[in-house]
Formats: C-alpha cells, sequence, structure tokens
C-alpha cells in the first residue's frame, strides 16, 4: 500500500529524469560528442548521488512552505503536480516541476486550512528569478574565460575539443548531481513529512528516512533517463546546435554551478561563517536556468535578436504552473478525501515539529524492499557495465579489423 | 582515458602528416617540371616517382584521418569541414601527379625560349598552393591568422592566372616554327600547371569560410 502511495512521485520522478537531463547532457548528446549511452550511465550515477548526499536542504525549503502529513496528500500532490506538468508540457510552454510541486503544496495548505508560510514562499519566488539570471551571468564570465584560455593557449583545434569533451563529460557529472541534489525534493519532498521509517544499515553507511525515500526517488528519476531521455536529447543538440562546443560546455557548467549552489547547505554554511547571508536552498528549474545561459552568450556575443516570446513564457510558467497546478491539488483533495474517505492530511499544530504532527508509517517490509532494491539496482548496474564494456571492446576490434582489411586490400 | 589522448595524438600526428605530404609533393612537382625542362629525364621520373609515393602516403592518411575523426567522433560540428579541406588538399596533390604523368606520357616538346616562362609558371602556381599549407595548420592552432595568411594564396592565383595568359599569348602570338597541334599542346600542360593555383584557391575559399565560423 505504502509502495502505491508512492506511484506518483516515482513518476513524477520517472518524467523529471526523461526531461530535465536533456538540459545537463543534451548538447553533449546531440552534436555527438557523447554517446546517449555514456552519458545515461553518468548521469543516473550521478543522480542519485547527488539526491541522496545532498537532497535534503531544498526538501527542507519545501517543508517549510508545508508539511503533508498524510500519504494520501502526498500522493495526490506529486500526482497533481505530475497532471499539470503534463499538461502544460502538451501546450508546448517551458514548464518546471519545480513550479508545479509549489503551486500543489500551496493547494493543500489552503485544502487542509495550514498558513502558507510567506516568507519560505517569496524566497522560492525570488530564486526562480534569479536562477536564470545568476546563470546568464555565470556563463558570460565562464564564457571570457573560456575563450581567452583557447586564444591565449595556442592549442590545437582537436587536443581543445578532446578536452571539451572531457569537460563535458565531468561537468556533466557535476549537472546531474547537482540536479539530483535540487530536483530531488520536487519528487520526494512531499512524502518527507508523512513517513520515518528506520534507519537503513548498510554495513559502511546507514540511510536514514528521508536518504531512503530520495534513493527511491532518485532510482526513478534514473529510470526516466535511460528509457526516455534519448529523443529529448538528441532534440535539445539539434536545436541549440548553433552553439559551439565550449558555448555549450559553458552553459552546462553554468546551469551546474546554479543548482549546485542553491542546494549545497554546506556552502550556505561557509557564506554565513564568512558573514554573508544564507543562501536559500531552493529547488529550481534546470530548464529555465539553462535558457538564462544560453541567453547570457547571446548578449555577451552581441545577438540583437533575443527570443522576448520564450522570455515571456518563461515568465508565464512562473505563475501559470503553481496556479494550475494548486487548484488541481486542490480539487484532487477535495475528491480523494470526501469519495475515496482517504486520509489527505489535516492542520498542524504549529507549536509541534512537522514529524510530531505526522503519522508513523510502520516501515520493517519498507526497509527491507528498500535493501533488496538496492542490492538489485548494484548487482544490475554492475551487470549492465560488464556488458556495455564487452560491447565497446567488441566494436574496437571489428574496426579494427576492418581497417586492416580494407588496406590489405587496397594495397 | 588513456586510449582517448591516444587517439587525440594519433590524428593530430597524422594530418601533420597529411600536410607535410602535400608540401613536399609539391616541391618535388617544381623540381619535376624543372628536371623535364632541362630535358635531365633521369631525375624527371625519380620525382615523377616521389610524387606518386607523396600521393600514394596522403590517399591513405586522407582516409585514416576520415575513418578516426567518425569512429572516435572527434570535432562532430566541425568534422565535415576539415574532411572536404583534406579532400580539397588531396586534389591538389593528385593534380600535381596527374599532371607529372601526362607529360611523362605525352612527352610534350617545350621550345627552350619558352623555358624561363614555364618555370615562372610553375614556381608561382606550386607557391599558391604552398602558401595554403601554412593557413590549413593555422585553423587548428589560431584560426585567427587564417585570413591573413590565405592572402598570399590568392595573390599567387592572380599571378599565375597572368603568367599563364602572357606564356599562352607568345605561343600563339610570337612563336611561328611551331604548329598549331604543337600550340594547343603546349596551351594543355599550360593548363595542367595552372590548375594547382586554380585548386588552391579553391580550397582557400573553403579554409577562409572554416576560419570565420570557428572563430565567431
Amino acid at each position: 500500500m505504502i509502495l502505491l502511495f508512492l506511484t506518483s512521485g516515482l513518476f513524477l520522478g520517472w518524467s523529471l529524469g526523461a526531461n530535465d537531463a536533456s538540459n545537463i547532457f543534451g548538447s553533449a548528446v546531440g552534436t555527438k560528442m557523447v554517446s546517449f549511452r555514456k552519458a545515461a550511465i553518468i548521469a543516473s550515477i550521478a543522480v542519485i548521488s547527488g539526491a541522496v548526499l545532498q537532497g535534503s536542504g531544498t526538501t527542507d525549503t519545501l517543508e517549510k512552505l508545508g508539511a503533508v502529513n498524510a500519504l494520501g496528500g502526498s500522493f495526490t500532490l506529486a500526482l497533481a503536480a505530475a497532471i499539470s506538468v503534463y499538461l502544460m508540457t502538451k501546450f508546448t510552454l517551458p514548464v518546471s516541476t519545480t513550479q508545479a510541486i509549489v503551486g500543489a503544496i500551496i493547494g493543500w495548505n489552503l485544502f487542509t486550512g495550514n498558513r502558507t508560510d510567506s516568507a519560505t514562499l517569496s524566497k522560492i519566488f525570488i530564486t526562480w528569478i534569479s536562477g536564470p539570471v545568476l546563470g546568464a551571468l555565470f556563463a558570460i564570465l565562464l564564457y571570457i574565460l573560456i575563450t581567452k584560455f583557447k586564444k591565449a593557449s595556442g592549442m590545437h583545434l582537436i587536443r581543445f575539443e578532446s578536452l571539451i569533451k572531457i569537460g563535458l563529460i565531468v561537468v556533466g557529472a557535476f549537472g546531474a548531481y547537482s540536479l539530483g541534489a535540487n530536483n530531488i525534493a520536487n519528487v520526494m519532498g512531499v512524502f518527507i513529512p508523512a513517513f520515518n521509517l528506520q534507519d537503513l544499515n548498510l554495513g559502511l553507511f546507514s540511510l536514514s528516512s528521508g536518504q531512503q525515500l530520495f534513493l527511491l526517488g532518485s532510482l526513478a528519476i534514473a529510470v526516466g533517463i535511460m528509457t526516455y531521455s534519448k529523443k529529448v536529447m538528441e532534440t535539445v543538440g539539434a536545436n541549440i546546435v548553433e552553439l559551439t562546443a565550449e558555448a555549450a560546455l559553458v552553459v552546462v557548467l553554468a546551469g551546474s554551478l546554479v543548482l549546485f549552489i542553491f542546494s549545497s547547505t554546506g556552502l550556505s554554511d561557509f557564506f554565513v561563517k564568512i558573514g554573508l547571508p544564507a543562501i536559500p536552498m531552493v529547488p529550481i528549474s534546470s530548464s529555465q536556468v539553462v535558457v538564462g545561459c544560453v541567453i547570457g552568450i547571446g548578449l555577451y556575443k552581441g545577438v540583437r535578436n533575443i527570443n522576448f516570446k520564450l522570455l515571456g513564457e518563461i515568465a508565464l510558467g512562473w505563475v501559470a504552473t503553481p496556479v494550475m497546478s494548486g487548484l488541481f491539488a486542490f480539487f484532487s483533495l477535495f475528491f480523494i478525501k470526501n469519495i475515496f474517505g482517504i486520509d489527505v492530511g489535516h492542520k498542524i499544530d504549529e507549536n509541534l515539529k512537522p514529524f510530531d504532527s505526522g503519522p508513523i508509517i510502520p516501515d520493517e517490509n519498507m526497509s527491507d524492499i528498500i535493501k533488496y532494491l538496492l542490492l538489485g539496482v548494484v548487482v544490475a548496474g554492475l551487470l549492465t557495465l560488464f556488458y556495455f564494456y564487452l560491447l565497446e571492446r567488441k566494436k574496437t576490434r571489428e574496426l579494427k579489423l576492418s581497417e586492416e582489411k580494407f588496406w590489405k586490400n587496397m594495397l | 582515458m588513456a586510449v582517448f589522448t591516444r587517439t587525440t595524438k594519433n590524428l593530430i600526428l597524422k594530418i601533420d602528416e597529411f600536410f607535410d605530404n602535400v608540401e613536399l609533393g609539391l616541391l618535388v612537382f617544381r623540381e619535376g617540371i624543372k628536371s623535364y625542362l632541362e630535358n635531365d629525364m633521369e631525375s624527371f621520373s625519380r620525382h615523377l616517382q616521389k610524387v606518386d609515393t607523396l600521393e600514394g602516403n596522403a590517399d591513405m592518411l586522407q582516409m585514416s584521418i576520415e575513418n578516426e575523426m567518425i569512429t572516435h567522433s572527434i570535432l562532430p560540428q566541425h568534422r565535415e569541414e576539415v574532411v572536404k579541406l583534406i579532400e580539397e588538399l588531396d586534389e591538389i596533390i593528385d593534380s600535381a601527379k596527374r599532371s607529372l604523368y601526362e607529360i611523362s606520357i605525352e612527352m610534350p616538346k617545350i621550345p627552350s625560349s619558352l623555358n624561363k616562362d614555364f618555370i615562372s609558371l610553375t614556381e608561382t602556381s606550386t607557391n599558391a598552393a604552398e602558401e595554403l599549407i601554412p593557413a590549413a595548420r593555422a585553423y587548428f592552432k589560431a584560426p585567427y591568422t587564417v585570413r591573413e595568411k590565405l592572402i598570399k594564396v590568392y595573390y599567387f592565383e592572380k599571378e599565375t592566372d597572368k603568367l599563364s595568359l602572357n606564356t599562352k599569348k607568345r605561343i600563339f602570338q610570337n612563336i611561328y616554327d611551331i604548329d598549331l597541334a604543337h600550340k594547343a599542346h603546349l596551351r594543355y600542360i599550360i593548363h595542367h600547371i595552372e590548375n594547382i593555383s586554380d585548386k588552391a584557391q579553391k580550397a582557400a575559399d573553403l579554409l577562409s569560410a572554416m576560419a570565420i565560423k570557428i572563430v565567431i
């Protein structure tokens, strides 16, 4: 039953993996600098690591916005967000899972009579706008640096491009890590307050209740990447193919930095330590940050025809997506509660911590399932890597043989 | 990663080797024509063999470069153009080899009064192609300097046109002791030599566009 409730979150994770991985590896795969297979494996591993190791920062912010304290509520919110994302995508509007889930949480707050923390909400809104702006600034700075380096070094074009290729893989891995860390809150954030699993001891390390959910969510993202992101990556690559290889690298790096900044509690603590204000830990839209980065490079290069329609659509998305998702969530909660009689949450006593007011989920079976699932994933992953290694070896050997045969016939 | 670096290094070496072959082929072609004009047939046939070998090497390198670029997905955004440039350069050394072979088969009788004109024509035409090589090398290392290097290619190509025109004029208007068929044959040989600078200009046009694309 618990797993059934999680399906909507897992579906949301799957769609996030299918769509958002293209922001990280799209240009590399689209320009054929990195093969999809390589990109998918790297992105999946990095997303899982980012989500499990660093996913708590942004989740705390969503929890502050609304601590959903019933599994039925969490399920409905994730479903409402997923449907909103699907519909917005259908109307080809640049949609963000983040905006959808925030809208759904506000819908839950309204339905259950909980207060929406305006300070947290304004923090989230500001970050949505500052994310793409920061992305544009980072992109301009990095682009200046990389072009200056290229000119000054006098490096052979092929060597430079091979460095870019390595860079795209490394930065892509960092981007996928940041995506996992920043966006896992969208997928599993609404389930965190409703779950309280016992720690899962895996010998070398143990996973907390939240981390177990992040692991499940990130696995769903990884499945999304593996199964459905190829087409999206190829489309993204084709759409931004005018970007040079170094510009593609800059876009991914700048975008990843922005995602990382808004999800690193360590960096935020460091800022506070040196007397600067703390960085808000907010899940942001990787698509919109990437658009910001591309526009930044365009502005630096003096491109006059900035696509204002696209900018307008993004701004519309900031408002339309949360409103639509909020309305969906509100009405869905009404139906789920009154027709199916499922508990979707209740008003939180503000004197208690969110966990204190939420139900505790019996977790013995759940932890076992996660343990076996993790083992299965590790074994399957190792087998897949070994299979790909064999395939790669076979391909190289066959190519070598065919070339030798060709020259033998020619001479 | 080691394999990856080795592939890059090998490809760079192969491209450099290809350029060396074309450059050397042009030098030997020039010497071959000079030998023919001096009636030193032994030296001519040695130069012919050398150009043949260099052209064969260039062909092998061209195919190998193309294969490696595709197999290892190197320079995906510029690959087509780089392959095309290498094809155009290969056409130049191919043309040099063909010209020497045609001369060795047809054995045209070049009047000694035209020796100087033929040497100048050969020098200028091969100069145009030779000036292309540093520009092509610069595309990979300093694309900003490609266009300034190409100016010399265009200059020598124009000079070749002028020299070719003057030589043809001399043949048809000032030399009376050879028949029309002989004159037409000489014109044909001039076209062959001139062809090298024309091909160099074609490659220069492509290289110039490639350089702009990579710089902006």
